[in-house]
């Protein structure tokens, strides 16, 4: 398989990628370019390594053989994960919860500024969480959690976004209002990758489709994907 | 009343001591036992401070009733405890609380064995127990300098500790592996553990760190309402179990976690948030509307 080059606004970049969890080998040279502006839909049947693909661009698993290159900064990569960490018994409201986005460029010592609340304020209000801003976050709906959530990657002003099936268990309200902002990141330049099952929400958001089948990768546009027979490119 | 309250302190040196000591403990342990709640970990407070037996022990053994050699000892054994606790975690897959529990124990074992072998009861006792009444100016310049030394850590890591108990995989995401936060923040609970054990003892010591932290829990939601609150709870028991202890003749250390014990059975009847009265109180009250938005 030849490898196409990168073309000049890709913020990351798979060369034959390989990855294994233990000593079972899950995907074998999967190369990709994801430019600025695109979103990209992870598809593939339970156990096709997805949440797998998912953690190697996140380095949290060595690469077997190949590479991920990443133009795009620590500070500026955010990822949702399916199975969420977050501690809902935590003692912290949705504000709070949407500031700490701005933690990675502030660090430990550098206050949050009136700037910082004036944007944090147009986060939530963007993600209709204006209401909730003090709620404790064990009090929050699903849909309300993962709205909080996808403001503090807003607060990150996030340039490569990698979500985990993130409309799982959200209602329809909240599917639009991510949709949207989703769609919104994009147009102001970040990378997206997010993995999802639902056809008609990939047709509306995905500007391109990466299939994970038998251990390889198959790239498709949202309206061939059902044609399994001719992607409409093998390679990136 | 007020020659009740004040003239210990004022006739009396120790009790002045035992006051610094207290007030000082009080100021930085209770904080580190709200992240220790936080992060799901109450009882692993209680492991590390059986895991710094034996080192206290040690220290004993070499240098008899020294508080910076005891110290010293148990600071070494509760961080190799720790460490060794977290490798078997990382190489084995197994949790890493099971794992404190194991070396818990084999260091208990060991700490009692080696007074046993070398010392009486009665040192058993003091090492298990402590004194905050026989606080000396070694021991009350060691614990304000661990105090102020955990307070200056604690607020440079505090964001970033707040992270990773909120999400680990945030911090993750951001390319920063939280083993370094976490190994930071057990090295404080140790260093505080055996600065605690002179006035509270080894057994005691954590009683100061956790039960104004979980009384704390039925007051308030908000972090900064937490660490305030099981700080001035840490204070009054510290305080109020000296003076108790003073009147009553009574063991100094016991006084003063069970002082602490009786705010927290309160709170957790009369509490404002998740107490008995405050459950009660929310099945009997009408019911709110529902939220305007999803």
């Amino acid at each position: 398989m030849a490898r196409s080059m990168a073309k000049p606004d890709t913020l990351l970049t798979l060369e034959s990628l390989s990855l294994a969890q233990g000593n079972r080998m899950v995907l074998e040279n999967i190369d990709g370019h994801f430019e600025a502006g695109t979103i990209t839909a992870l598809v593939g049947a339970n156990g096709a390594g997805k949440s797998t693909l998912v953690q190697g661009i996140m380095g949290e698993l060595r690469p077997v053989s190949g590479r991920v290159r990443c133009e795009v900064p620590n500070a500026r990569r955010a990822w949702l994960p399916q199975q969420l960490a977050l501690d809902l018994t935590f003692p912290m409201s949705v504000e709070e919860l949407v500031m700490s986005g701005c933690w990675p460029t502030h660090g430990s010592f550098k206050r949050y500024g009136p700037a910082e609340y004036r944007r944090g304020q147009a986060v939530m209000q963007r993600l209709g969480l204006q209401s909730f801003e003090h709620r404790p976050l064990g009090e929050l709906s699903g849909g309300q959690r993962q709205r909080a959530l996808l403001g503090r990657t807003l607060m990150q002003e996030a340039q490569l976004l990698l979500l985990d099936e993130p409309f799982a268990n959200v209602d329809a309200a909240t599917v639009e209002v991510l949709i949207d902002v989703l769609r919104a990141m994009a147009a102001e330049g970040a990378a997206i990758i997010i993995v999802l099952h639902d056809h008609d929400q990939m047709t509306r958001l995905a500007d391109r489709v990466l299939r994970l089948e038998r251990g390889h990768g198959f790239w498709f546009t949202p309206a061939t994907i059902n044609d399994s027979s001719s992607p409409a490119e093998t390679l990136a | 009343m007020i020659d009740w309250l004040f003239s210990p302190l004022v006739d009396f040196g120790f009790m002045r001591r035992a006051l610094v000591a207290g007030l000082a403990l009080s100021l930085v342990a209770p904080p580190l036992g709200v992240f220790l709640t936080l992060r799901g970990m109450s009882l692993v407070g209680d492991a590390m401070a059986h895991a710094v037996l034996p080192g206290v022990a040690v220290g004993f053994l070499l240098a008899g009733f020294s508080l910076p050699a005891m110290s010293f000892g148990g600071l070494v054994a509760g961080l190799l405890v720790a460490g060794l606790a977290g490798s078997v975690s990382r190489l084995t897959g197994h949790r890493e609380d099971s794992a404190i529990a194991s070396f818990y124990l084999i260091s208990l074992a060991a700490g009692v064995m080696l007074i046993s072998m070398r010392g009486s009861s009665v040192d058993l006792t003091h090492v298990l127990f402590g004194s905050i009444l026989a606080v000396d100016s070694t021991a009350l310049w060691l614990i304000v300098g661990v105090s102020s030394l955990t307070l200056i850590v604690l607020a440079a890591i505090f964001r970033i500790l707040v992270v990773e108990c909120l999400d680990p995989l945030f911090l993750r995401g951001q390319g920063i592996r939280g083993g370094a936060v976490h190994g930071l923040f057990l090295g404080l609970m140790v260093l505080n553990l055996t600065a605690g054990f002179q006035t509270l003892g080894t057994l005691m010591a954590v009683g100061l760190m956790m039960l104004p932290a979980t009384a704390a829990r039925f007051w308030s939601k908000r972090l900064e309402g937490l660490m305030g609150l099981a700080i001035a709870i840490g204070m009054v028991s510290s305080v109020g179990g000296l003076l108790l202890s003073y009147h009553a003749g009574l063991p100094s250390g016991p006084c003063i976690i069970l002082l602490a014990g009786v705010i927290y059975l309160f709170s957790a009847l009369f509490g404002r948030y998740h107490s008995v009265f405050a459950r009660w109180r929310r099945r009997v009250q009408p019911m709110l509307p529902p939220d305007a938005h999803g």
